[in-house]
């Protein structure tokens, strides 16, 4: 072996100690979480610094499932976020034609409405919301939280739609009007399938988004039998605040499924985030 | 067929419903966030109005809401000079990498970025647990015996707990934009570089990191309005304690409404807090601008 060889081999495995120090700073925390889930919450306080879980207890699964009311909580989470996510991607498509594609007055000033969106912090609306929701009564109901979700997404969708839709050409419209199609022909079956992607995109993103969400959640929502999936969460630290096993089978549990969804959806979440970042 | 593509049924029907929905949900909100800033009220009986004293006191004697400042500007701080140069360096070798192993990593160090806030914060609020926790255990393990550190409630370490949680969660975009940045790089510049004999290092810092200037402005930008848009971990965590000393600006202004029925000065916090992320986003986005402009006319 040269010289040349020993440097370049140890370069490697030096840059390779590198990368996977930050694979286990990025996956360690919720395999650790993810073990002591399967373990008796006593073991949690073992001496050992890792322990896998060798009977792995199940129960503690059960016990999240029922004791957290995930089913209760699941089902109050898809009753607001497939409704904000259907209304999001529909608007943000339909407002992203209209400014890309027709040509109207006031055009510059819906665009800039629509950008404003991305500038205004969420939380700046909590305080306000509350009264003003409240006086359409609008609070603790799910439509309230749904125009919220919406409303704070329809930006970001909206500007990857129309970074898809400028790129058309203008002829697709065209013959299909000279065929006498109406727009309410075109954009479903023509406009739309050409923007197929932009759709797949927005649709993961946004309900990886709304399924996350919080803050919102907790400031519009007071009763319990509404309350959506984090809470669970939440609800358990109150509750069993010493049953750590349970309490981590809980917070897998809500981690899981935008985890699968990520794992299978990859290539268009990474392309919308892309897309984001060009527009700035 | 010029009027078809300005059919105004058709404009209205398409435009109206997202405008709708975005001036009642954001745009309403902040004016009747400025009408109760000037009001004292406690979320019941009496609604008066005080005129400029809720920001009067704010601008001249709240300490609280300047602590919350510094320390998003702290997190800005570490996010700039600490997240981003690590997650550049990472998003370079990955692009040296097999398609395979690249696209693997990816896909490992993006994970977080994907959990939820709530998730985030009570994974590392267990990691932090001074009885439980990870962390102490792997410190007792190397040799510091007797280690009980509250991470989160230790006045020493209670920011830099916080802010490690939300750059860690950060990471995974930041490589990601830099990763799609530094793709388009074209190779021909990679090439002429190295006949005109710049070693590795030259070919980053005087050729790819000025043309990636602009991939690295917008992720600055990015980074100071999600630095001031803090919130959830922190109130999920410290709830800006101990004392002040991990308070943000949006955690203070809810704590203000909710816990201490100060709604009136609540609001008044809300109102500062949109005029600085915007006046702070149209700043930076106006300092690139001109940066890259006075470059492009000393190139001319």
């Amino acid at each position: 072996m040269t010289r040349y060889q020993v440097g370049r081999n140890s370069k490697k495995t030096l840059l390779a100690i590198f990368l996977g120090l930050f694979v286990v700073a990025q996956v360690f925390p919720l395999l650790w979480v993810a073990s002591y889930s399967l373990q008796k919450s006593g073991d949690l306080f073992g001496p050992e610094l890792f322990k896998l879980p060798v009977n792995p207890v199940w129960n503690n699964y059960v016990r999240a499932w029922f004791d957290g009311k995930i089913p209760q909580y699941l089902t109050n989470t898809l009753l607001v976020v497939i409704p904000s996510v259907t209304l999001s991607t529909v608007l943000s498509f339909s407002i992203a034609y209209a400014c890309t594609r027709m040509q109207w007055k006031l055009r510059p000033v819906a665009w800039f409405i629509i950008t404003i969106g991305l500038t205004i912090p969420i939380h700046t609306t909590l305080l306000p919301n509350f009264i003003w929701y409240n006086f359409f009564g609008l609070i603790d109901t799910r439509i309230g939280l749904i125009i919220s979700y919406v409303a704070f997404s329809i930006s970001f969708n909206a500007i990857i739609f129309s970074g898809l839709l400028a790129g058309l050409p203008f002829s697709m419209e065209e013959s299909a009007f000279l065929d006498g199609a109406k727009y309410r022909h075109i954009l479903p079956s023509i406009i739309a399938p050409m923007a197929a992607t932009g759709f797949a995109t927005v649709g993961v993103q946004t309900f990886l988004n709304h399924w996350n969400e919080f803050i919102m959640a907790n400031t519009y929502l007071m009763s319990e039998a509404k309350r959506t999936l984090p809470f669970s969460i939440i609800r358990f630290q109150g509750q069993y605040s010493s049953d750590y096993a349970v309490q981590f089978a809980c917070m897998t549990l809500v981690a899981l499924p935008p985890l699968l969804l990520y794992f299978i959806f990859n290539r268009w979440i990474v392309a919308g985030i892309t897309a984001g970042a060009v527009k700035g | 067929m010029k009027n078809l593509f300005s059919d105004k049924k058709t404009i209205a029907l398409l435009s109206v419903p997202s405008i709708i929905i975005i001036a009642f949900a954001i745009l309403a909100p902040l004016v009747v966030s400025l009408y109760f800033s000037f009001m004292e009220w406690s979320g019941f009986g009496a609604v008066t109005f005080i005129g400029m004293d809720n920001y009067r006191q704010l601008v001249l004697h709240d300490g609280t809401f300047y602590r919350a400042l510094l320390n998003t500007f702290l997190l800005m701080l570490v996010t700039i000079f600490l997240q981003n140069p690590f997650a550049f360096v990472i998003a370079a070798i990955l692009t040296k990498l097999k398609d395979a192993t690249s696209r693997f990593l990816r896909t490992i160090y993006f994970i977080p970025a994907t959990l939820s806030l709530v998730v985030v914060t009570k994974l590392w609020v267990s990691i932090f647990n001074p009885s439980y926790g990870f962390l102490n255990k792997l410190l007792q393990g190397i040799g510091f015996q007797n280690m009980q550190i509250a991470w989160l409630s230790n006045p020493k370490t209670a920011l830099g707990s916080v802010i490690w949680i939300m750059v860690w969660q950060g990471f995974g975009w930041a490589l990601l934009f830099y990763y799609s940045g530094l793709m388009t790089v074209p190779k021909e510049l990679e090439e002429a570089a190295k006949v005109d004999g710049a070693n590795k290092f030259q070919l980053y810092t005087k050729i790819i990191v000025p043309y990636m200037l602009p991939v690295i402005q917008s992720v600055i930008v990015i980074d100071v309005i999600s630095s001031l848009k803090q919130m959830e971990m922190v109130y999920l965590s410290t709830e800006g304690g101990p004392g002040d000393l991990t308070q943000f600006i949006a955690v203070y202004l809810y704590q203000k409404a909710f816990r201490y029925s100060e709604y009136g000065y609540g609001n008044a916090i809300s109102v500062i807090f949109v005029i600085l992320a915007v006046f702070l986003t149209i700043f930076i986005q106006r300092i690139f601008r001109e940066r890259s402009a006075g470059k492009k006319r000393v190139g001319a």
